[in-house]
């Protein structure tokens, strides 16, 4: 215990990054050198919006680290077959030999060219855990930067199990890589299924703790209650994948059912493009001369160019102007005299038909309830109150909207989170105090501010890194083997952008080569850190077929799990107790990690690695060695490869690039360099000081946690409602593909619509899996879903003995969650033996009967059918992750899909 | 006087579990063994579902059930209100588990680790073999609030005096602090909130406060009583709904069994006695099933080595009390059989009749399991207790010619008791009826009514009776009644220990708001209405 530590005792500060909910921060207590407890950081609890607290899953650490079923040590494959059903027949051998095997198919792969004939890179690696592994992997992010290319989209969950359409979109229209409410400040959140209880870490329980205790409401719209709606005001058990109706209906509410002048109008003209006139073409109309989109002037009753100083611009109106429209190609059509609305009119005549009436029958929610939330929302937005942010006057509209995973990917993703990002305009409501916040960027860049994204674009928006499509500049040789540059241009080119491609397409191209792409052959070499695709994506089976194919694979291994089963060389790696790192805190991240601070903080090694384990910034540096990049490697570190720059305006700790560094020596002069960044070059203290403190911060403004200031500072408006620029682009990219010859891509590309119409993605599921499987789909009449778990989400928990104990508290771990009179119907009890079964697969488990989920929606919580994993493969769990199928037509334009499968349930015969 | 008290705030508790892992942590309790947990508990009928995170520990009580029972002193209060237990002191006999309507007490006999492969770095650190075959439950950290004490560190707001769960809470759902002092942030949080303590009918004071509702709000439109399935809807719950208690089991039951019998056997023995009778073959037999039934008890007993303590609580508990009368009886009961002196006889069963009194009273003190702490349950181990042993000394007398003098009176006798064992069964059971008792217990009770009846009253009573008027064969069908009733009375005691020992389990009076709304109906799963 803190304060009271006998001789034999220390204490060790760390973090824990293992979801990217975090980094908690925390500490470890040492007893005779053994890691016995993990106990909050309250040193940090002043400057970590948490209050220094650290999630369940920290708390099996110490068990992580200790467990029988480590990799202890390097190991090599000897049976030449993979498979699921090949003994590997692992043998230990030396660091020495394992390193130099890697290294030499390393330099095998380089001599024979970064990339393959198809142009794709040879060198392949998958991480798990939405990006949190690099808070584990010490310098490899240099490494792999000295290397060249990578193929990073062998996808391990991610557009299935990530909130991918909110990636996408989010950052085009506010930097919002991950959305969520000021919770703080926000007083009415409508949550269409996002768990943020589950998976909000520390920062979002204790926020929305917080709030509640404050009285904001929240409404919880999900198919069943999980624990977010179990600790929200309100329930609404909506149908699955329906949300886009809901959201559709309220945007007809506010449009048709209010008086304007409760909308926020003042917003509406100068941070949108409401006042937009749209030409016959769907493009904006624009000026001849300066190509700007024209608004109707309501004083001097002309259309003028937007950005005219003074001028008052018509919302709604038919107006007769001339202007031009530039269409696909820089396209040109010039118009005299045409008749001209504003794109907020055509906004209010696309709604008009989404009734709550209408939505209510998609829905499966009565009218009523969808109006009065909607009716709700508006009462609380405050519309004209202003708040004062550190001296600043701003916008005050406590309301906001938050999205699940199944809401917010696959098809549907692009209506959710237009209407998600458009009604706060509506009320002014969009990424100002108390709104609906964007809170990290990946794909923009800089990746550390979300302010500093911030640049002109064209007709008054921000700047978007968007793949091109132009004719001149279309990449039509994939750059990885997910084609994420030449299908998707939203996905820009950021390091995070292959991950973020259809990443499934990797995979699938495994099996079937895509007409008029180029082949693309496995790679030579394929690294996996901190993830278990083989159980972790969709289509498990295929997945693990594939996998098998890979001449050489290298697993950083924790446990022998099912990916790592058909690995050639293990490598075990420090665990998160065990290895040395300096990480990034604070500022603005993922989910509700915006804090009022930012710095870094150390994992200091707490424990000796066990066995052989080795920390992997030497892992890193051998590699580097011995594939003879080692003073590119020492480059990369000295340009920010170790999460800081060694070199700065007023310090320079940069490494002798041409020496081998210690494992400490890197991380010591990291320490430097980010004392002497926090302290603009005052101080420059090591390793030593950031181990007897643990973290360093400075104050970060609260204004950065709204783009408002930083787009009014600018001159700019988000650009809502009407999607000119991806209707240009989804046409350009039409022409391309069409010229390329590629045309099953086409389904993806009627997503690029400047208003989108209300697809019925229940439909559109359905179809596709009878098509694709013959199936008669009434056979399958419950919709599956899953839902995020604390305990279990990300960091590799489903070996911890603690982590199981504790999960079974909570309700549904490790069973199919049932309706309890859907299940009556057909004979099932609670605990009985139930077989699931999706048109592709089946998984079995006990049933668990529960009134708090939809009579027509089964529910599986977290990934485990384990048949390697220690102790996983075990809990005889069931997954839903082995039934979804990796379909094109349940692809979308993003590349991603959703968590959904219709499936039937019979009970196993004699099984109870 | 200070007053330690948790305070659970649940509109704030989200059942993440960090207390539970960090509890488990702080104290390095073996896997499964969760001093503190957090209840998942949902109710309603869809879409009109609540589902409310509760934590759970030790209640700290104000007047602790299990302290009362504890027959060593291992289990006591401090002044500041924290129940501790010494493990050094304690025996294992789990008596404090049943006595526990919290389900807060934990026994392990072996050690546990988390993997089959055997015991992990840590887990040798921090193994403590004190702790085992002994009871443990929560601390609320106590070596953590005496070290703040000791250095002026406040408990409830410095972490290194406050307890793990408290620490550990992200939602900020727990606190800790002394309920005395008006100006602390417990006291605080009371004033400011509505809360509840569970189980507060049953007068045991917790030191554990649940708040559901603004203190300001205005009053929930007639809050419904504690309700069961059918008011509730269905109810899906963790561990919530009262189940089978695993503490007290087939030998823990024996003790009951023999000890009955065998006392009331005694009774009849000594009646025997002193009419003429030779009593020296039952008397014995009487005493050896009493100390059967003690000997079970040493098998059950964590600690056996240690079973003396079990005379250091005579001043409280019926267990001790119970162990003091046996310590009595058997010198005198010997003596007495050995003299055959009328006054002794009579004595001898008189410490027996109070030993069977002991037993009535060790199950009418475990507050922990409602069958059982029914008042009526008293009269019905002395009615039951005498009927079986006056049963035996039929079944004796068959076979023991000296005895055969009796055998009438005895048959008479007989007919009477198992009247009036109905009698007490049927009170006993109307009773359950008429409160509210865990369900399972009373379909297991309810199931029993015809068999007991049949075999424990009208067999026995057409054999008397057919006995009676047929003296050729009355020594058979006498033993054949006591027989009868002999082995309905184990056969309901047995049950009663063991089957229908269904626990209190948890219950809300109330479900939190969640930021707005109201406060939702109250839950108390698995119980009948009353």
């Amino acid at each position: 215990m803190p304060g009271s530590k006998p001789p034999n005792e220390r204490v060790v500060s760390t973090y824990c990054y293992q979801c990217v909910a975090g980094p908690d921060l925390l500490t470890v207590r040492i007893q005779d050198g053994v890691a016995t407890e993990i106990n909050p950081n309250f040193a940090a609890a002043a400057i970590h919006p948490g209050g220094g607290k650290a999630c369940v899953k920290a708390f099996g650490l110490v068990q992580k680290s200790y467990s029988p079923n480590r990799v202890l040590y390097p190991m090599k494959r000897t049976n030449p077959k993979k498979g699921r059903h090949e003994d590997p027949g692992f043998v230990r051998i030396s660091w020495d030999e394992a390193l130099d095997l890697v290294a030499d198919k390393l330099k095998a792969a380089r001599a024979a060219g970064l990339t393959d004939a198809g142009g794709f890179p040879r060198l392949a690696a998958s991480f798990g855990g939405g990006g949190t592994p690099t808070a584990y992997m010490g310098t490899l992010p240099a490494f792999l930067s000295a290397w060249g290319p990578v193929d990073l989209s062998f996808g391990s969950g991610q557009g299935v199990k990530c909130t991918h359409s909110e990636h996408l979109y989010g950052e085009l229209w506010h930097r919002a890589f991950t959305v969520c409410p000021d919770t703080p400040l926000c007083d009415y959140v409508l949550s269409f299924g996002a768990n943020v209880e589950a998976s909000g870490g520390v920062c979002g329980v204790k926020r929305h703790a917080d709030a509640r205790n404050r009285g904001m409401k929240r409404v919880q719209i999900e198919p069943h209650l999980s624990v977010t709606g179990a600790c929200s005001a309100e329930w609404i058990a909506i149908k699955p994948k329906t949300d886009s109706a809901f959201l559709f209906a309220m945007i007809h509410v506010l449009l048709h059912e209010h008086a304007r002048e409760k909308l926020d109008l003042p917003f509406l003209k100068l941070r949108t493009s409401s006042p937009y006139l749209i030409g016959p073409g769907g493009f904006f109309l624009r000026d001849p001369a300066s190509q700007k989109p024209l608004v109707i002037d309501l004083k001097s009753q002309r259309a003028l160019p937007f950005d005219t100083p003074d001028i008052d611009p018509a919302l709604e109106g038919t107006f007769t102007v001339d202007g031009i429209e530039v269409g696909a190609d820089q396209d040109t059509i010039t118009h005299k005299a045409v008749a001209a609305r504003p794109a907020f009119a055509h906004l209010v005549a696309h709604v008009k038909t989404y009734t709550p009436e209408w939505a209510a029958a998609i829905c499966d929610v009565p009218a009523a309830d969808i109006r009065r939330v909607t009716n709700e929302f508006l009462a609380h937005a405050c519309v004209g109150e202003t708040i004062e942010i550190e001296g600043m006057t701003l916008p005050f509209r406590p309301v906001a909207i938050a999205f699940g995973k199944t809401v917010n990917n696959g098809w549907g993703g692009y209506e959710c989170c237009w209407a998600r990002t458009l009604i706060p305009c509506l009320v002014g409501a969009l990424d100002v105090p108390g709104g609906t916040l964007g809170t990290t960027v990946r794909l923009n860049r800089p990746a550390d501010n979300r302010w500093s994204s911030v640049t002109p674009g064209p007709d008054g928006f921000m700047h978007y890194p968007m793949n091109p499509t132009s004719k001149e500049e279309w990449i039509s040789r994939p750059t990885a083997r997910s084609a994420h540059r030449t299908l998707v241009p939203l996905v820009a080119n950021s390091a995070w952008s292959q991950a973020l491609g259809p990443t499934h397409l990797a995979w699938m191209m495994q099996k079937e080569d895509f007409k008029n792409l180029p082949h693309a052959p496995p790679p030579d070499v394929w690294l996996v850190y901190r993830t278990n695709p083989a159980i972790s994506f969709w289509d498990t089976k295929a997945v693990g077929e594939t996998m098998a194919k890979f001449p050489f694979t290298v697993c950083f291994a924790l446990t022998r799990d099912e990916t790592n089963h058909v690995a050639d060389v293990l490598l075990p790696d420090c665990t998160d107790l065990e290895g040395l790192q300096l990480l990034r805190i604070g500022g603005t991240k993922y989910i509700e990690q915006f804090w009022d601070h930012q710095g870094f903080a150390l994992r200091d090694p707490a424990v000796p690695p066990q066995g052989e384990a080795m920390d992997f910034t030497w892992i890193a540096t051998e590699l580097a060695r011995r594939t003879g990049l080692l003073e590119e490697y020492n480059t990369a570190i000295n340009r920010g490869g170790a999460d800081v720059k060694l070199k700065g305006d007023n310090y320079d700790f940069s490494l002798d690039v041409t020496k081998v560094h210690s494992v400490e020596e890197i991380w010591d002069a990291a320490c430097r360099a980010a004392s002497a960044e926090i302290t603009n070059g005052a101080e420059t203290q090591g390793l030593d000081w950031f181990r007897a403190n643990g973290f360093r911060v400075k104050p970060f403004s609260r204004l950065m946690w709204y783009l408002y200031p930083k787009l009014v500072e600018q001159g700019l408006r988000f650009e809502q409602p009407y999607q000119e620029r991806l209707l240009r682009v989804g046409k350009e990219l039409e022409r391309r593909l069409h010229e390329h010859g590629i045309t099953w891509w086409d389904k993806q590309l009627a997503e690029y619509e400047a208003l989108p119409h209300w697809r019925d993605l229940n439909g559109l599921w359905e179809d596709a899996l009878a098509k694709h499987f013959k199936v008669e789909i009434a056979d399958y009449p419950f919709w599956l879903v899953t839902s995020r778990s604390m305990q279990y989400s990300w960091g590799n928990n489903v070996a911890g003995q603690l982590i199981k104990e504790v999960a079974d508290n909570v309700m549904g771990h490790g069973s199919v969650v049932m309706n309890e009179s859907a299940a009556e119907k057909l004979g099932i009890a609670d605990g009985d033996q139930v077989e699931v079964r999706s048109p592709l697969n089946s998984t079995k488990g006990k049933v668990m009967l529960r009134e708090g989920i939809r009579p027509d929606t089964l529910l599986i919580i977290g990934q485990f059918d384990h048949w390697v994993t220690p102790y996983a493969k075990d809990f005889n769990a069931p997954s839903m992750n082995a039934l979804v199928p990796m379909l094109l037509d349940l692809t979308d334009a993003t590349g991603s899909s959703a968590d959904l499968v219709k499936v039937k349930i019979t009970r196993l015969a004699g099984a109870t | 006087m200070t007053r330690w008290a948790m305070v659970a705030d649940l509109e704030r508790c989200v059942g993440c579990q960090t207390c539970t892992a960090a509890c488990r942590h702080a104290n390095a309790t073996s896997p499964a063994v969760q001093w503190r947990k957090v209840l998942d508990v949902e109710a309603g009928s869809f879409p009109n579902v609540k589902r409310t995170f509760v934590p759970v520990g030790c209640q700290h009580c104000a007047d602790p059930p299990c302290m009362h029972v504890c027959p060593t002193t291992a289990t006591r209060q401090r002044a500041d209100g924290i129940v501790t237990i010494d493990y050094d002191i304690c025996i294992g006999c789990a008596y404090c588990d049943v006595a526990c309507p919290y389900q807060a007490r934990f026994k392990i006999t072996k050690e546990d680790f988390a993997y089959d492969a055997g015991a992990m770095q840590n887990e040798i650190e921090r193994e403590d073999p004190a702790r085992l075959g002994v009871a443990q439950k929560c601390t609320f950290c106590s070596d953590r609030i005496d070290f703040g004490i000791e250095h002026g560190l406040p408990p409830g707001s410095d972490p290194r005096a406050t307890p793990a769960c408290v620490n550990s809470c992200i939602a900020d759902a727990l606190h800790f602090g002394d309920v005395e002092d008006p100006n602390s942030n417990v006291s605080k949080l009371l004033r400011a909130h509505k809360s509840f303590q569970m189980h507060a009918e049953l007068g045991t004071a917790p030191g554990f406060h649940y708040l559901y509702d603004k203190a300001a709000a205005a009053p929930a439109p007639d809050a419904p009583p504690a309700v069961s399935d059918a008011q509730a809807g269905r109810i899906r719950t963790r561990g919530v709904e009262p189940w089978h208690q695993k503490h007290w089991d087939w030998k823990a039951s024996g003790n009951f069994l023999c000890g009955g019998a065998g006392t009331g056997l005694f009774a009849f023995t000594s009646i025997a006695g002193l009419s003429g009778s030779a009593i020296m073959v039952p008397g014995l037999a009487a005493l050896a099933l009493i100390a059967c039934g003690l000997t079970l008890l040493m098998f059950k007993i964590g600690r056996p080595l240690r079973f003396i303590y079990v005379l250091r609580q005579p001043q409280r508990s019926w267990m001790s009390r119970e162990a003091w009368v046996a310590g009595l009886l058997f010198p005198l009961a010997l003596f007495a059989l050995w003299t055959g002196h009328p006054m002794v006889l009579l004595a001898a069963a008189l410490v027996a009749l109070l030993f069977l009194f002991c037993q009535g009273m060790i199950l009418e003190q475990s507050k922990g399991i409602p069958a059982w702490r029914n008042p009526r349950v008293i009269a019905l181990i002395m009615a039951t207790g005498f009927a079986e042993g006056c049963g035996l000394f039929l079944l004796l007398a068959a076979l023991l010619p000296d005895l055969g003098a009796v055998a009438r009176p005895m048959a008479l006798a007989l007919v009477v008791l198992a009247a009036t064992r109905a009698w007490t069964w049927r009170r006993y059971f109307n009773s359950l009826v008429s409160d509210s008792v865990p369900t399972r217990t009373l379909e297991i009770f309810t199931a029993c009514r015809g068999w007991f009846f049949a075999g424990g009253l009208v067999l026995p009573v057409v054999l008397v009776a057919v006995g009676l008027v047929l003296p050729a064969a009355d020594a058979a069908l006498f033993a054949l009644a006591g027989l009868s009733v002999f082995a309905t009375g184990w056969a309901i005691k047995f049950i009663l220990i063991t089957r229908a020992a269904f626990n209190q389990g948890f219950a809300l009076p109330h479900t939190p708001i969640r930021g707005a709304g109201l406060p939702g109906p109250a839950v108390k799963p698995g119980w009948t209405l009353p």
